[in-house]
C-alpha cells in the first residue's frame, strides 16, 4: 500500500530490522516511517519510556508516604507527582502500549499488508508522541498540573493552579487524544475493509474484535475529554466562564464531561486487554475459545453499557437521591458482561492441557487480580458504601487492581506472547518467571493494604498523614512492594534489552498458535504477506496444520 | 391510604377508543386477519394500550407526576410501537413493502422519526399545551401524543423489524441504529434530570393539585428523566444484543462457537 507513494519519503525496501536502528538509514528510517509494524514497536517503546518515568514519580510518591508525617516531598511537589503519574500512566503508558499492538498485530490478524491510513497511522503515533512531550514540557515552563489526573474544576481554574501546568495537562491531552481518535477511525476502516477476503466478521479473531468495539468506543467518549479540554484552556486563557460558578458557570459540569469520557475510558483500557487474552488462553489451553458468540456479545454490551453509568463517579457530589438511586443500579449491571467473559476463559481453560508460559502465568494472575478489582469496584456502586469510601485509598486500591492487575497484566501476557514474532527473538522464559513473581507479589504487597488504608479513612493525595494506630506499618509495607515493582521493571528491561541484542532466534511459529499473524516469518517482512491460507475457522493457521482436525468440519461443537 | 382509591382510577376516555380504533381499522385494510399469530399479537397489543391509557398509571401521568407520563412514553414508544410493527410480519401488501423499500433506502428517515418525535413532545411549551388541553370533551392534544408517539415507534422499529425480513437493515448497523438512538435518548433525559425547576410548567404547577405520595417536583422531574435516559438505554442495549444474537445463529451453518 506504502508504494503508491507520490512523497519522497524514505522508506524501507528490504525487510524490516527488526527492534534495532543498525541499517542504512539508522533512526530515520524509524522517524519517517508509514510501515505500521514499525509504528507499532515506536508506541511500544514509547510506552516503556513513560512506564519508568511514571514509575519514577510514583516511587518518590511512596517514599514520602513511606512513614507518618514525612517532609521529603513537599505539598506542591507531591501534587505535581501524583498528578503526572496518574496522567501518564492512563494516557501515555496503557493508551499507547495497547495502540501500539493493536498498530502492529490488526493488518498480521486479518491478513493485510498495511493500515488503511499509514499516513495517518503515522500522525496518530506523533500526536501521542509530542502530545507526551508537551505534558512534560511544563516542568521546565513552570510547575506541572497538580489537580489530579480527571482535573477538577474549580481546581483546575486560574484562580487554585495559577502556574502554567494545567494549560500544558489540555494541550497536551488534547494532541494526544486527537492521536487516539484518528487512529481508531484508521482500525474502523482496516478492520471493515481490508480483511482478507474470506475472513467473515465471524472469523475475525477476538483481539481484531474488541479493537473493532474499542474503535468505536474511542469516538463516542474522547469528544467529550477534548471538548472539555478546550473549555478548560477558554476559561484559563481566555476567562470563559464554562467551569467558574462565580460567573455563572458549573463546576459540576467539568465533572459530567470528563466522566462521560472517564467511564468508558476505563473500558478503552480494558477491552483490547479482553481481545489480548481470548488469543492467549486458547492458544496456551490447546482448545478454541469457549463461547465466541458470547465474548463478542458481551463486549458489545460493556461498550454500550459504559455510557449508561458514568454518574456513579459522582455520588458525593450532591445530585441527590433520585439520580443516584437509578446509576446505583445501572452500575451494578455492568459487572455482568464483565463477569461472563470471566467464566468463557475459565471455560476455555477447563480440561485443556495448558502451558504454564509466561504470558499464560499472567492470564491466570490477570482472572484472580481482576476479579478483586471487579469485585471492589462494584462495590462503589452501593451508594452509602460510595459515600464512606470515596476519595480515599480504597479507591486507590480498586483502581489499580484494574489497570496493572487487568490492563497491565494483559499487556505484559501480550508482550511474551507476541515478543518473538516482532523482534525475531526470543524472550527468556526463567527469567521471565522471576518478573511474573516479583512483579505479582509486589504489586499485591503494594495495593492489598490500601484497601484496609482506606477503609480506616485514610484519604488520597494528601501529602502526609498523623501517626494513627496502624497506618504507618501499612503504608510501609505498601511502599515496600512498590519498590519491589520496580525492581521488578527493571529485570523486565535487562531481559528485553538482552533479548533484542543477543537472545536466540524465534521460530516463526513458536507457541503453535491459531492466527494468521503465525503464519509469516519472526520477524514480519515488510510487506507482511505474500499469501494468505484460507481462513475457515476462528482458528485458521491450526487449521492449516493439522487439516484433519480441522475446526470447519469437525462434527460436535466445543462448549456444549 | 390515599393509594387504595388510586387503585380504582380507571378511565375510559374517548380520545382512547378512538385511537384504538384507527389502529384497528388500519390493521384490518391491510392485513384482513388473515394470520392467526399476528392476530393474537396485535389484540395483545391494542389491549395494553387499552390498559394503559386508562389505568391508574395514567390517571398519575395526568395529574400528578411528570414522571408517571413518562413511564407511558417510554412504553409506547419501545414496547408497544415495535409489537405493533411485529404484528404486521409476513404481510404482504402494496402499502407495507412500498414502505419497508423506503425504510430499507433511508434508514435515517426511520431513525429522525423516532427520535425526533420524542424530543419534539418534550420542548417545554408543546408538552404544557398538550398538558393543558386534556380536561377538555374531545382532547385532541393526548390522542395526538400518544398516537404520534405509538407511530414513532412502528417507523423506529420498522428497518429491524418490519414486515419484510430481506428489507431489514444489516444486524451490525441495526446495532449502530439502536446505539445512537440511545444516545440521543440518554441526551433528553439528560436535560430532563437536570432542567431548571419550573421548565415543565404544568407538572411545576402542581398539575392538579393531585400527589398521593408527596414526591416533590424536583424528585419528580428528575425522575422522569432518569427513566428516559437509564432503563431506556436497557431497552435499546436489549434490543442491540438480540440483534447480535440472531446475527451469530443466522448464516449457513454458523454456530455459536463460530465453525463455518
Ligand atoms: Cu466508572
Amino acid at each position: 500500500m506504502s508504494e503508491e507513494t507520490d512523497l519522497n519519503v524514505p522508506e524501507p525496501t528490504q525487510s524490516i530490522p527488526g527492534l534495532g536502528v543498525s541499517n542504512n538509514q539508522g533512526l530515520l528510517q524509524w522517524i519517517s516511517s508509514v510501515d505500521h509494524k514499525q509504528i507499532g514497536i515506536m508506541y511500544l517503546w514509547l510506552s516503556l519510556l513513560f512506564l519508568v518515568i511514571g514509575g519514577i514519580e510514583i516511587m518518590l510518591v511512596r517514599t514520602q508516604l513511606a512513614v507518618p508525617n514525612n517532609d521529603f516531598l513537599g505539598p506542591e511537589a507531591y501534587n505535581q507527582l501524583f498528578t503526572m503519574h496518574g496522567t501518564t500512566m492512563i494516557f501515555f503508558v496503557l493508551t499507547p502500549a495497547i495502540f501500539g499492538f493493536a498498530t502492529y498485530f490488526v493488518p498480521l490478524m486479518i491478513g493485510a499488508n498495511d493500515m488503511a491510513f499509514p499516513r495517518l497511522n503515522a500522525l496518530s503515533f506523533w500526536m501521542t508522541f509530542f502530545g507526551g512531550f508537551l505534558l512534560y514540557f511544563s516542568f521546565l515552563a513552570g510547575g506541572a498540573p497538580d489537580a489530579g489526573w480527571f482535573n477538577y474544576a474549580p481546581l483546575n481554574q486560574y484562580n487554585y493552579s495559577s502556574s502554567p501546568g494545567i494549560n500544558y495537562y489540555c494541550s497536551g491531552l488534547l494532541l494526544s487524544g486527537i492521536g487516539t481518535v484518528t487512529a481508531s477511525v484508521n482500525f474502523i476502516v482496516t478492520i471493515l475493509k481490508y480483511r482478507v477476503n474470506d475472513m467473515g466478521l465471524k472469523q475475525m479473531p477476538l483481539f481484531v474484535w474488541m479493537i473493532l468495539i474499542n474503535s468505536f468506543l474511542v469516538l463516542a467518549a474522547f469528544p467529550s475529554l477534548n471538548a472539555a479540554l478546550v473549555m478548560v484552556l477558554l476559561d484559563r486563557q481566555l476567562h470563559a466562564h464554562f467551569f467558574n460558578a462565580v460567573g455563572g458557570g458549573s463546576a459540576i459540569l467539568w465533572q459530567h464531561l470528563f466522566w462521560l469520557f472517564g467511564h468508558p475510558e476505563v473500558y478503552i483500557l480494558i477491552l483490547p486487554i479482553f481481545g489480548i487474552f481470548s488469543e492467549i488462553f486458547p492458544v496456551f489451553s490447546r482448545k478454541p475459545i469457549f463461547g465466541y458468540g458470547f465474548v463478542v456479545g458481551s463486549g458489545i454490551a460493556i461498550a454500550l453499557l459504559a455510557f449508561g453509568v458514568w454518574v456513579h463517579h459522582m455520588f458525593a457530589t450532591g445530585l441527590g437521591n433520585t439520580v443516584n438511586n437509578f446509576f446505583a443500579a445501572s452500575s451494578l449491571l455492568i459487572g455482568v458482561p464483565t463477569g461472563v467473559k470471566i467464566f468463557n476463559w475459565l471455560a476455555t481453560m477447563w480440561g485443556g492441557s495448558i502451558k504454564f508460559s509466561v504470558a499464560m502465568l499472567f492470564g491466570i494472575a490477570f482472572l484472580v487480580e481482576f476479579t478483586i478489582g471487579g469485585l471492589s469496584g462494584v462495590s462503589f456502586a452501593i451508594v452509602p458504601i460510595d459515600w464512606q469510601l470515596t476519595d480515599t485509598y480504597y479507591v486507590v486500591a480498586h483502581l489499580h487492581y484494574v489497570f496493572i492487575g487487568g490492563s497491565l497484566f494483559g499487556l505484559l501476557s501480550g508482550l511474551f506472547y507476541w515478543f518473538p514474532k516482532m523482534s525475531g527473538r526470543v524472550l527468556d522464559e526463567r527469567s521471565g518467571r522471576w518478573f511474573f513473581w516479583l512483579f505479582v507479589v509486589g504489586f499485591n504487597t503494594t495495593f492489598l493494604v490500601q484497601h484496609a488504608l482506606g477503609a480506616m479513612g485514610m484519604a488520597r493525595r494528601v501529602y502526609t498523614y498523623p501517626d494513627l494506630p496502624g497506618w504507618g506499618i501499612l503504608n510501609f509495607i505498601s511502599t515496600a512492594g512498590g519498590f519491589l515493582m520496580a525492581i521488578a521493571v527493571g529485570l523486565l528491561i535487562y531481559i528485553l534489552v538482552r533479548a533484542v541484542r543477543s537472545g536466540s532466534k524465534a521460530e516463526n511459529d513458536p507457541w503453535d498458535a491459531n492466527t494468521l499473524e503465525w503464519t509469516t516469518t519472526s520477524p514480519p517482512n515488510l510487506k507482511n504477506f505474500e499469501q494468505v491460507i484460507p481462513v475457515k475457522s476462528t482458528r485458521p493457521f491450526r487449521d492449516y496444520k493439522r487439516p484433519d482436525d480441522a475446526d470447519w468440519n469437525r462434527k460436535e461443537e466445543y462448549g456444549k | 391510604m390515599v393509594n387504595t382509591s388510586l387503585i380504582l382510577h380507571w378511565h375510559l376516555d374517548v380520545s382512547t377508543l378512538l385511537l384504538a380504533a384507527i389502529f384497528i381499522a388500519f390493521f384490518y385494510s391491510v392485513t384482513r386477519f388473515k394470520r392467526q399469530r399476528n392476530n393474537k399479537l396485535f389484540a395483545g397489543v391494542i389491549i395494553l394500550l387499552l390498559l394503559l391509557l386508562s389505568s391508574p398509571l395514567h390517571y398519575l401521568a395526568m395529574h400528578a407526576y411528570f414522571s408517571a407520563h413518562m413511564i407511558i412514553h417510554v412504553i409506547l414508544l419501545l414496547i408497544c410501537g415495535p409489537l405493533l410493527t411485529l404484528s404486521l410480519a409476513g404481510t404482504d401488501h402494496p402499502l407495507l413493502n412500498r414502505l419497508s423499500r423506503f425504510f430499507n433506502k433511508n434508514i435515517w428517515c426511520a431513525w429522525i422519526t423516532g427520535v425526533g418525535i420524542m424530543w419534539i413532545w418534550h420542548i417545554p411549551a408543546l408538552f404544557d399545551m398538550a398538558m393543558a388541553n386534556h380536561g377538555s370533551f374531545a382532547p385532541v392534544f393526548p390522542l395526538l401524543q400518544s398516537g404520534s408517539l405509538l407511530l414513532a415507534g412502528v417507523v423506529f422499529s420498522w428497518p429491524l423489524l418490519g414486515p419484510e425480513e430481506k428489507l431489514h437493515t444489516h444486524a451490525l448497523s441495526g446495532i449502530v441504529y439502536l446505539f445512537t438512538a440511545c444516545v440521543s435518548c440518554s441526551l433528553l433525559g439528560l436535560l430532563i434530570t437536570f432542567a431548571p425547576q419550573g421548565t415543565y410548567h404544568y407538572y411545576h404547577m402542581g398539575g392538579s393539585g393531585y400527589n398521593p405520595w408527596n414526591i416533590s417536583h424536583i424528585e419528580d422531574s428528575e425522575a422522569a428523566g432518569l427513566i428516559m435516559w437509564v432503563p431506556c438505554c436497557f431497552v435499546y442495549l436489549s434490543g442491540c444484543l438480540w440483534l447480535l444474537y440472531r446475527w451469530f445463529i443466522s448464516g449457513s451453518g454458523v454456530k455459536l462457537n463460530n465453525v463455518r
